[in-house]
Formats: C-alpha cells, structure tokens, sequence
C-alpha cells in the first residue's frame, strides 16, 4: 500500500519533470511578459539614486542597474522603454502591470517586497544605517519567467552579493 | 529509554509506549531537520516561509507526549490520589489546538492570497554550479519531506490504537496535516511554473478544509475528556465497549440484580465506577466484593481503576445501556 503510494507519487513527479524539460517556457508568466518583451520592449522604470541609477535633465538615463538592465535587454533581444519617476510611484506601476521591471537602488530589506519581486542581490554594499545591504532589481510579482531569466543573467554575469 | 517504561501500565502495554516514545523522539529529530530544510529552501518566498511557520506547529504533539508521558508514569500518591494519566489528556488538548491553528492558519494564507490575488515570485537559484528554477527545488525539498510524516504517521497511528492513545492519534493527524501540505506545496509550486498565479493558494485552502476538520474532531474529544465526557475510542463518540463489558461482568454475578457503569478516559486508562444493586435479601460479604472488583479489573488492561459501588437503586442519569432485567 504504501510502496505503491510511494511509486505513484515518484512516478508522477518524474513525468512532471520531463513535462517541465519539455517544456520550452517552465515557468511561465501569468502574464507572458518575458515572451512579450523578447524580440519586442522592455518596459523599466527607473528613479534617480546615484551611482546605481542617474537619469539626467535631458532624460537620459546610466548608472551600474542600468547597464544591467540593457545588457540583459540585449540578451533576450529586446529594446528598453525607460520611464522615469519617484520609487513609490515606479512601484505602483508594476503592481498594476504598466511596468515590467523596477531599478533604482533598491535593497532587499526594502519594504516593496510586498508589491515586487525581487531578483537575486547583484552586489553588496554598506547602507546609511553602516550594515551591510544587499542590492536588488524589481520585477513585476508573480511574472516568473522573468524574474527567472533575470536571474540567470545575474548569475551569468557572476553578479553576486 | 528504558527507564520510560511505565510502572502503572501492564507489561505489554509498557513495552508499546516505550516504543511510541522512541518513535516521538525519532520524530522530533526527523521533524527539526525538514524544518530547517524547508527553512532553507523558503528563501524569499512568502509561501514557503508560511509553511515554515506550519511546520514547526507540529513539533508540540511529540513534546506535549513526551512532557505527558513522562508525567503519568508516576503512580498514585495521596496528593493525586487518581494517579497522573491526566498528564496524556492535557497533552492531547494541546496536540488538539496545534493541529486547529495549523489548519486555520493554512486556510487563512489560502483563502487571502486567492482573495488579495497574491502572486507568488519564485526566481532562479544558482546550487553547485548549476543554474535552474528555484520551484525545483521547492518542490524537491516538500516531496522528500512528506516521506518521513507518512511512515511516522502510519507507525503512531497503529500504536494509538493499541495503546488508547489520543496524543499519539492527534500527532499521526498533525502528519497526516503535515505530509498532504507538502504535497499541496508540490502541486502549487508546479502550478505556478505553469503561470497559474492562484495554483498554491488553491491547493493550500483545499487540503486546509481536512485539516481544521481533524483539528475540531481532536479538540472538542480532549475538552471532552477533561470535562469528564463518557470515554469513548479514539476518533469517535460511540461509548467505548469496556463499558459495556463491565456491565455485562458485573451482571454475571448471581447475587447482582441490575447494574450500571461510568467511566471516564484519564488518558490511556479509564476511571470506572461500576453500581451494582444486590439481589433481595442477598448478604454481602467483603469477599463477594472483592471477587467482583478482581473480574473487572481483569476485562481489560485499561480497567486497572475500577470500584465497586454497591447501591440500592442505580443512580439517576446513569441510565443502563439496554436496561436488562435479572429475575
């Protein structure tokens, strides 16, 4: 009975991974924004918060987060949309899904991990309070295959905390 | 562990709960580790750090069984003249409650996250060099963690019966609990991977409904008990049959004419009083009583306190369960 519970469960859980391997977008999006921005645009918004993100006078936008974010923008082949703004504001829009990723200096502690998902840190550094905070890039909630292929950039890239 | 055998419970009945309580410590351990796994695997992931949390609810009912073994194993003294098999009945309260929290709380988190329309994010994991979904390793990690519960629950549940342990049947409920989470974390996480924002949600309030079931039924059996309930088997409100064999001893005494008993669960054993109304005319002798008392005690193990109440008319509201007559 139980040998056999044992058998069915590990043998659906096998024919669950080879769906997984089969599958070319495991995860996937709820929203389909990773294959909406690939080949197409990524849409990011970005608030002022030097040396991780500059947006100048004239709009133009540089920075370490911003290097990041186009060179993975050119690895899934799309091309940015930036949108300037206030943080709080930036997040909203991500929440309601106008945004596909948020960067401007935000740690890993912060408070908007309720509204944003969170890609692994990217780097280190020392916050005003003097510990240590780790730096992190926003994504949209719940768009996993995004957040994924965000990931795996950083981790190519050997960006880590 | 030897010395936890029982001195108040017969030889037979010792050994069993020598090996339930080698199998709560066994548990204890085996359960810290799979926290401390799901910990680990939790990262950022608010669901998973949820069924951290749940988790480690199911730590009390082998502690509460071992704080309650421990106790009852005292016998009687003048100060607890009833011994102290309380101990297991208090014990069972509290499995009772930690199994009702971790069932509410899982529908809470269920039922908000469907309502809130919560989005889970899980992201890539890097692990030995190798890149890949975290979800794998979520759903790794709760598949070989609902192993252990399901042989641990089905041992303790063999031996609760056995025993007449309702700590012991409460924590096989707690890992029943425990490993169908797990599994309902399998298929939420893969649900997820297929982009259905809702799947581990959906899955936790599913399984949380025969949870807070199982929770209910054990709570309202442990204030049964200490309020003194009929005893009953475990999982069940039927009376339990040694209240009817009692009664049936004590009816095959010629100089008994009618009968009644009252027993109440002290955790593993009962407390019986059996009323017995003499025949007429009949002269009761010490030994008469005595032999009486000695045949109840031996229809179960679980009968060890029984006295014999002899009355005139039997009590009122301890009506017999099919009133026979003895003429």
């Amino acid at each position: 009975m139980m040998v056999r519970i044992i058998v069915r469960v590990t043998a659906a859980l096998i024919s669950l991974v080879l769906v997984g391997c089969a599958e070319p977008a495991f995860p996937r999006d709820p929203d389909d924004t990773l294959e909406r921005a690939s080949g197409g645009t990524l849409r990011v918004g970005v608030s002022d918060h030097p040396p991780f993100t500059e947006v100048a006078d004239d709009g133009s936008v540089s920075g370490d987060e911003v290097e990041i974010i186009e060179g993975y923008a050119e690895s899934i082949g799309a091309t940015v949309e930036w949108r300037d703004g206030s943080e709080s504001e930036l997040v909203e829009l991500l929440d309601l899904g106008q945004l596909d990723v948020v960067i401007g200096g935000i740690a890993s502690n912060s408070p908007w991990s309720k509204h944003a998902a969170f890609t692994r840190p990217y780097t280190r550094v020392v916050g005003t309070d003097g510990k240590a905070q780790k730096m992190v890039i926003a994504a949209r909630l719940g768009e996993n295959a995004l957040l994924t292929s965000l990931d795996r950039y950083l981790i190519e890239k050997g960006l880590r905390a | 562990m030897r010395r936890a055998v029982s001195s108040v419970l017969p030889p037979e009945q010792s050994a069993i709960l020598a090996k339930a309580v080698r199998l709560e410590w066994i548990t204890l351990v085996v359960m810290t580790v799979i926290i401390a796994a799901v910990g680990m695997a939790a990262g950022q992931s608010q669901a998973m750090r949820t069924a951290f949390v749940e988790d480690s609810l199911a730590l009390l009912p082998p502690i509460a069984f071992l704080i309650g073994v421990a106790r009852a194993r005292k016998g009687r003294s003048p100060e607890h003249p009833y011994g102290h098999h309380r101990a297991i009945a208090a014990g069972h309260l509290v499995s009772a409650v930690a199994l009702l929290v971790f069932g509410l709380m899982l529908l809470y988190n269920g039922l908000s996250g469907l309502a809130k329309g919560e989005r889970p994010p899980i992201g890539a994991i890097s692990l030995f060099g190798q890149t890949f979904w975290s979800g794998w390793l979520m759903i790794g990690v709760m598949t070989l963690s609902a192993i252990p519960p399901v042989i641990l629950g089905r041992m303790k549940l063999k031996l609760a019966e056995q025993l007449h342990d309702k700590v012991l049947a409460a924590d096989a409920d707690m890992l029943k609990a425990d490993w169908q989470t797990g599994l309902a974390t399998v298929v939420g996480v893969t649900g997820i991977g297929f982009g259905l924002w809702w799947a581990d949600s959906a899955a936790a309030a599913l399984v949380s409904m025969s949870i807070v079931k199982d929770g209910f039924t054990n709570v309202r059996g442990a204030v049964g008990a200490l309020l003194d309930r009929r005893a009953a088997p475990l999982e069940s409100d039927e009376p339990d049959p040694l209240i009817e064999k009692l009664r049936d001893e004590a009816l095959r005494t010629p100089w008994v004419a009618e009968a009644a008993v009252r027993s109440r669960d002290m955790g593993h054993v009962f407390h019986s009083e059996v009323f017995v109304v003499p025949v007429e005319g009949a002269r009761l002798r010490i030994e008469d009583l005595e032999e009486l008392h000695d045949r109840c005690r031996d229809v179960d193990w679980k009968a060890v306190d029984t006295v014999i109440v002899p009355v005139d008319g039997i009590p009122e509201g301890l009506s017999a369960l099919d009133p026979r007559s003895r003429d």
